[in-house]
Order: structure tokens, then C-alpha cells, then sequence
């Protein structure tokens, strides 16, 4: 059955470091290039998290993601760079539209945040396991009915996804036309989505029956059949990115405070 | 001494008017294997959910008499509790399923983890129902991917592996195609040979008149008749409460071949030792 995690085994450094290590990444990639402002940092991240991706051999399911939000991210650049307000430095004219210098710097600087964001999100959620994700947040104290719920989806979505193309193809296997024409679809998405609730329906209770008797609402502690071992890697790599962080935040003040002067 | 002691028990579910179990009385021993049979609507599903105290505690609804396990009143203790001594399972082997575990190993697991116990132990117990159920060889497989007869295996080694005492299956089989069925049903007699108690609600009557040590006949919410399985099938009113004997009984009720004890054999098993042991009478004679 295909899964919608889009985490993939690759036995690779990123999947050996443990989930904390690399939400702390996370929170360190976004967080440094703020502190320390300028577009460098920025770029830095992106080529940090560019190479672990490439090194653990997932940087091509970013591929979706970066499409998506690319188109995105392109109107917004063509929108600043020829309306953004106020006085402006001509780039080039294209008939009445003028591109604007300080519009295209705006929209350079959100672009960048959120490819740096997309990048390092994209370090965190393709290469982690969600069992292994919610073990640390159940062991960090969140509740582990909130981790059942967040890890099941995973599974019982594409679950009703299939049960659902039975039932289509059992309607039309009786004569009802379930493609053509937005009326057609809608006139097949009623007799098509009854079943699938009220299935869903009869089939929770035994669902939350069949967990309460393997002990679901059990208030002992619980353990783990698989404890997830980071590699001997995880703890310099966290020590690293604490002391990154901090370097970062000490050399933004000494630059306030006129010590030091940053180029940009 | 009895496992199970089931005093007077009525049961109503909230907003009906029809009691689902009226005046339910038995007694069941360890290490019996227990075949629950009846229409539609006999009660046997709810008979068997009493068991673990999920009638009344997790429907709720009017509840009489009591249902004692190992001395415990099911009523007053919790599911939780209940559950590492009463095991449950069902008859749609797809919503037994956690779906928060990717391996089949991991989800027989899923039990034992919340309960807190250490992995080593874990492995153990999990290591040797896999072995009994027969499904070591698909310890990596994904669960959703499997058959319905390995799918059904694999929920009932995570039961297993909490080591209850007693065991209730809510027709396990009826979701099964024929191989499926047999698969589950030798897995229930390894069960049955390490001595655990058995009580299955099944229509399938022949695997029912072959396995268990005792049968109940429930309808209406009564308890219509509880013995062995020939005493049960020899009784005349089966037509009434909506059970077909085994087709071995209906054979031998038609040409008359009884035991000593006056009851119809309900098995081929049964109806050839009869008959040699006649024929060779008969030679004897």
C-alpha cells in the first residue's frame, strides 16, 4: 500500500541523527540568518541543507515541493519588483511597467526566507520517521493518544483512499457514470461518499474498542520496542548548531555595540 | 475452579427497549474452549463484550447481575486492567489494526508498549506468538499489506503477546475466505493446547461442533442451552432459535445412529467411530 510519508529509508547520516538534533536545526537554520541579517547566511542554509539533502539522497523529493511554492514565490518577485510603493530606482521598463530596485530587493530577501525555510523543513520531515517523531514527543511529555492520532494518519488515510476507489469501482461496475462533467461527478460523489462515512462510522467504534483492549487508555508508563539510537554523530552535531547559534547571536550584539563591523 | 462466572446478567443498550441479554447464567473453567452459536441478533457479540466489562462500561446503557473473571467483578474494574487477563478480537481484521506502526512486528508490539514492558521481554513474548500463529516469516511486511487470514493472525498475536488468560473471538473467521478461516482456526487450537480458555462466537458450525468443549445456544438474549456440542446439536428445537446442526448430526438424525447417551456424533470423526464400533457390535452379535 502506498504511504503518504514522504519519509524514505536511505540509512543515510541525516536518517542516523536523532529528530531533536534535527528540529534544532531547523529552529537554528531560520533563526542565524535573521540574527544575524544580510543575504548571506541566508544562502549559506540553503547550500547547508541543498548538501545534507543531496547527501542523504532525497534532495529530488523536495522536487514537488520547491515547484509548488516556486510559482509562488515568482509572483510574488514579479509583483514587488513593478508595484512595490513608495520612491523607487528604475531597473528596466517593459512598455508602462517600470521594475523597481527596491521592490526586487524586497521580494529577493522573502524569497530566500522561505526557500531557507522549505530547505531546512524539508532536512527535518524527509528524512525522520514519523514513528521515530512521535516516540520523542511522546517521551517529551505529549500526550500519546495527540502522537496516535498524528502517526495513524499516515496509514489511514491512504487506507479510506483505497476503500474509496473499491466503492467507486463498484458503482460503476452497476452503470453509474463516476467521470465526465463536473454535474456527473457531483451527481456520483453522493451515493459514492455514503458508504465510505457511515462505513467510517461503524468501523470506529470497533477501531477504538479494538485499541482500549490493547490498552490505549493505559495510564502506566509506557516503553518502546525499538529505542531509536542516534548516531555517535548526534551529539557533536548538536553541540555544533548550539554553539553556531549562540557565535551567531554574540556576534550580533558585538556589531550593535560597535565592536566589530559586518560587511554586507 | 471457574474462570469465568457469569451471574444472571441482563443488559439493555441505551435508547433500546429489547434486552440484548436477559438472565444470562454460566459458568466457564479454564482452559475450555467455548462455542458461542445463534441468529442474528442473539446476543453473542454483546455476550461476549461483557466479558471484558466493554458492556456496560464502554456502551454503557442498563446493566443487571455481574460477570466475574478470576474473582474480579468486570463491571467495577477498567478496560485497562481487563485486558491483560480477557483478550479481544474481532471479526474485521482491518480495524484491528493501530495503523501507527509500519511493521508487523511493530504492531504486535503495540500492546505491550503501552503497558511499559521492557523490550527484552517484549521480543520474547512477540518472538513466541509469531511462532505459534505461524507468522514469523512476515515480521517486516507492512500490516496493511497483508492477507485477511495473516492480517487476522497477526491481531491475534498482538492479544497474545499480553498473555491473557482467557481469549474471546467475535466470529473471527466470518471475514475469511476458506483458507484464511482454516489458518486462524489452527492457530485457536495451538492456543487451546497451551491451555488458554477459549470462548468464539463463530457460524461457522462445523469448526464449532469440532473445536469446542462446550457450546452455548443463545437467542432472544436467553441462553437457550449450554453442553457439549453433541448434547447441543441433538436437540430437537434447533430450527426454532435459527441454528442448522452440523451436516454429520442432520445425516445421522435422519438414519437414526445415536450413542449410548442418546445424541447424534457431530463430526465425521465422530460418526465413523460410531459406526465401526456398530458394524464391529454387529459382527460381535
Amino acid at each position: 500500500m502506498k504511504s503518504i510519508s514522504l519519509y524514505e529509508e536511505k540509512h543515510s547520516f541525516l536518517n542516523g541523527l536523532s529528530p531533536e538534533t534535527k528540529l534544532l536545526y531547523v529552529i537554528v537554520a531560520i533563526a542565524v540568518p535573521v540574527i544575524l541579517g544580510g543575504r548571506i547566511p541566508f544562502f549559506a542554509f540553503i547550500a547547508m541543507s541543498i548538501t545534507l539533502l543531496a547527501g542523504s539522497g532525497v534532495l529530488r523529493n523536495t522536487k514537488t515541493i520547491v515547484a509548488v511554492s516556486g510559482f509562488i514565490l515568482i509572483t510574488v518577485v514579479i509583483i514587488q519588483t513593478f508595484f512595490r510603493g513608495g520612491t523607487f530606482t528604475e531597473l528596466f521598463r517593459i512598455g508602462p511597467l517600470v521594475a523597481r530596485k527596491e521592490g526586487f530587493e524586497y521580494s529577493l530577501g522573502i524569497v530566500l526566507n522561505v526557500l531557507n525555510i522549505i530547505f531546512c523543513f524539508c532536512v527535518f520531515v524527509l528524512t525522520t520517521k514519523p514513528s521515530d517523531m512521535m516516540q520523542e514527543m511522546v517521551k517529551h511529555g505529549i500526550s500519546p493518544r495527540l502522537g496516535y492520532v498524528f502517526v495513524s494518519l499516515f496509514q489511514i488515510i491512504p487506507q479510506m483512499t483505497e476503500h474509496t476507489s473499491t466503492i467507486t469501482d463498484a458503482q460503476r461496475s452497476r452503470g453509474m457514470e463516476t467521470e465526465g462533467s463536473l454535474a456527473t461527478r457531483i451527481k456520483a460523489f453522493l451515493p459514492l461518499i455514503s458508504p465510505v462515512i457511515m462505513n467510517s462510522f461503524t468501523d470506529t467504534r470497533e477501531r477504538s474498542i479494538a485499541l482500549e483492549v490493547r490498552g490505549f487508555s493505559s495510564t502506566s508508563k509506557k516503553s518502546f520496542l525499538e529505542d531509536f539510537v542516534p548516531s555517535s554523530a548526534d551529539s557533536g552535531m548538536r553541540i555544533a548548531l548550539i554553539v553556531l547559534f549562540c557565535a551567531s547571536v554574540a556576534f550580533t550584539v558585538l556589531r550593535v555595540m560597535g565592536v566589530i563591523a559586518w560587511l554586507r | 475452579m471457574a474462570e469465568i462466572v457469569i451471574n444472571n446478567l441482563r443488559y439493555r443498550y441505551p435508547e433500546t427497549a429489547r434486552l440484548a441479554l436477559d438472565g444470562i447464567s454460566c459458568e466457564i473453567h479454564q482452559g475450555e474452549f467455548i462455542g458461542i452459536i445463534g441468529r442474528n441478533g442473539a446476543g453473542k457479540s454483546t455476550l461476549s463484550q461483557a466479558m471484558l466489562g466493554l458492556v456496560p462500561n464502554f456502551y454503557h446503557g442498563a446493566y443487571g447481575g455481574s460477570v466475574t473473571v478470576d474473582g474480579i467483578n468486570v463491571k467495577e474494574d477498567t478496560v485497562d486492567d481487563l485486558c491483560q487477563k480477557v483478550g479481544l478480537v474481532f471479526q474485521n481484521p482491518f480495524n484491528q489494526v493501530t495503523g501507527s506502526k509500519l511493521t508487523v512486528y511493530d504492531e504486535i508490539a503495540y500492546g505491550l508498549e503501552n503497558f511499559g514492558v521492557a523490550p527484552d521481554e517484549m521480543r520474547r513474548r512477540i518472538d513466541s506468538a509469531m511462532e505459534l500463529l505461524d507468522i514469523s516469516q512476515l515480521k517486516d511486511r507492512a500490516p496493511y499489506d497483508l492477507s485477511g487470514g495473516q492480517m487476522q493472525r497477526m491481531a491475534l498475536a498482538g492479544i497474545i503477546v499480553m498473555e491473557p488468560e482467557v481469549i474471546v473471538m467475535d466470529e473471527p473467521t466470518s471475514q475469511l475466505d476458506p483458507q484464511g478461516s482454516e489458518e486462524v482456526f489452527r492457530a485457536v487450537s495451538a492456543l487451546k493446547d497451551e491451555g488458554k480458555t477459549i470462548i468464539m462466537v463463530e457460524h461457522k458450525i462445523e469448526k464449532i461442533a469440532a473445536y469446542s468443549d462446550r457450546v452455548m445456544l443463545l437467542d432472544d438474549g436467553k441462553l437457550v442451552a449450554m453442553g457439549t456440542p453433541k448434547a447441543v446439536f441433538s436437540r430437537d428445537d434447533l430450527a426454532e432459535h435459527g441454528v442448522v446442526a452440523p451436516t454429520y448430526t442432520q445425516i445421522c438424525r435422519k438414519l437414526g445412529i445415536r450413542d449410548r447417551e442418546g445424541f447424534y456424533p457431530v463430526t465425521l470423526e465422530e460418526t465413523r467411530s460410531l459406526l465401526e464400533s456398530d458394524m464391529k457390535g454387529g459382527l460381535a452379535g
